[in-house]
């Protein structure tokens, strides 16, 4: 059975896939740094009509809880933000694209978090989007 | 005696606004000068032009340093003295070169330096101007490194 991305049914598909996932477990094992938001900008034509974000609970390799709420609650919860339209997110996931690349290329925004420590936990952030890819996923368009 | 202080500057060219290279290693060096003020000394002394190209990705910024202020742009601009090319994962890689304590020196011991190593030797790191610009490249390695 496929899950509306995003959706509350994703979030909490996509938490088993990361918890499923043994390279996120080794390469996410030192990671201490707080929850991760990541944030799908709003888009009416896909009834996406504010911010809304995937706000994940991520502590020494293990994802403790994957919350789907708005952009604005995840924002102030987390203490990293990634956010980007839903067609970039849609191709990280479907391409399993390197996340980093989508930053560079500026397909998603470091919106808010120490870029020095996202750089030291680069192989963990690449392996958290890499489970996506696990996750039967219904877009919305 | 007087004394006149001058605080470390990262200009933004407003062309940079769609290039997330351009913002990360631009983000990157300021975040590096306000947590580590020992970087600044390197800061003050670099000059000249590095570009960076991310070939994977497309993207391409340069570091325009003029002493104690860097300007970041999109693209090439102007004739860089030094020149890397790498995929962005390597030039995320270059960061996290382990540096020999107090000398500053990359660590030839170190996994990453290692690594960069390895990848430059076959080809898939490049960087241009090196040999002739040494202490600019060293500088640039200590500023930029999150270790």
């Amino acid at each position: 059975m496929s899950h509306l991305f995003p959706s509350d049914a994703w979030a909490s598909a996509y938490q088993t896939a990361v918890n499923q996932n043994p390279q996120y477990k080794s390469a996410g094992k030192d990671w201490t740094h707080g929850k991760v938001a990541l944030v799908v900008k709003a888009d009416a034509s896909i009834s996406i009509d504010q911010d809304m974000a995937v706000l994940l609970d991520v502590n020494a390799g293990t994802c403790n809880s994957a919350t789907y709420t708005s952009g604005e609650q995840a924002r102030t919860s987390a203490a990293f933000a990634v956010e980007g339209p839903y067609d970039n997110w849609k191709r990280l996931i479907l391409e399993n694209e390197d996340p980093i690349k989508s930053l560079m290329q500026g397909k998603l925004k470091l919106t808010k978090g120490h870029l020095p420590t996202l750089i030291r936990y680069v192989e963990s952030s690449k392996q958290l989007l890499a489970s996506a890819q696990n996750v039967a996923t219904q877009f919305r368009r | 005696m007087a004394m006149l202080e001058y605080a470390p500057r990262v200009d933004m060219d407003a062309s940079t606004e769609q290039n997330g290279l351009a913002q990360m290693v631009g983000g990157l060096i300021l975040q590096n000068l306000q947590e580590h003020p020992h970087k600044r000394e390197d800061f003050a002394r670099l000059r000249g032009r590095v570009a960076i190209v991310a070939e994977d990705a497309g993207v391409a910024m340069t570091l325009a340093f003029q002493g104690n202020m860097v300007t970041v742009s999109d693209g090439i601009v102007g004739v860089p003295e030094v020149t890397v090319r790498a995929r962005s994962e390597d030039i995320v890689q270059l960061s996290l070169l382990e540096l020999i304590p107090r000398v500053g020196l990359p660590n030839p011991m170190g996994e990453a330096t290692r690594a960069i190593f390895a990848k430059s030797q076959a080809g898939h790191v490049r960087v241009y101007g090196a040999l002739l610009h040494i202490p600019l490249l060293l500088r640039l390695t200590r500023l930029l490194s999150v270790n």
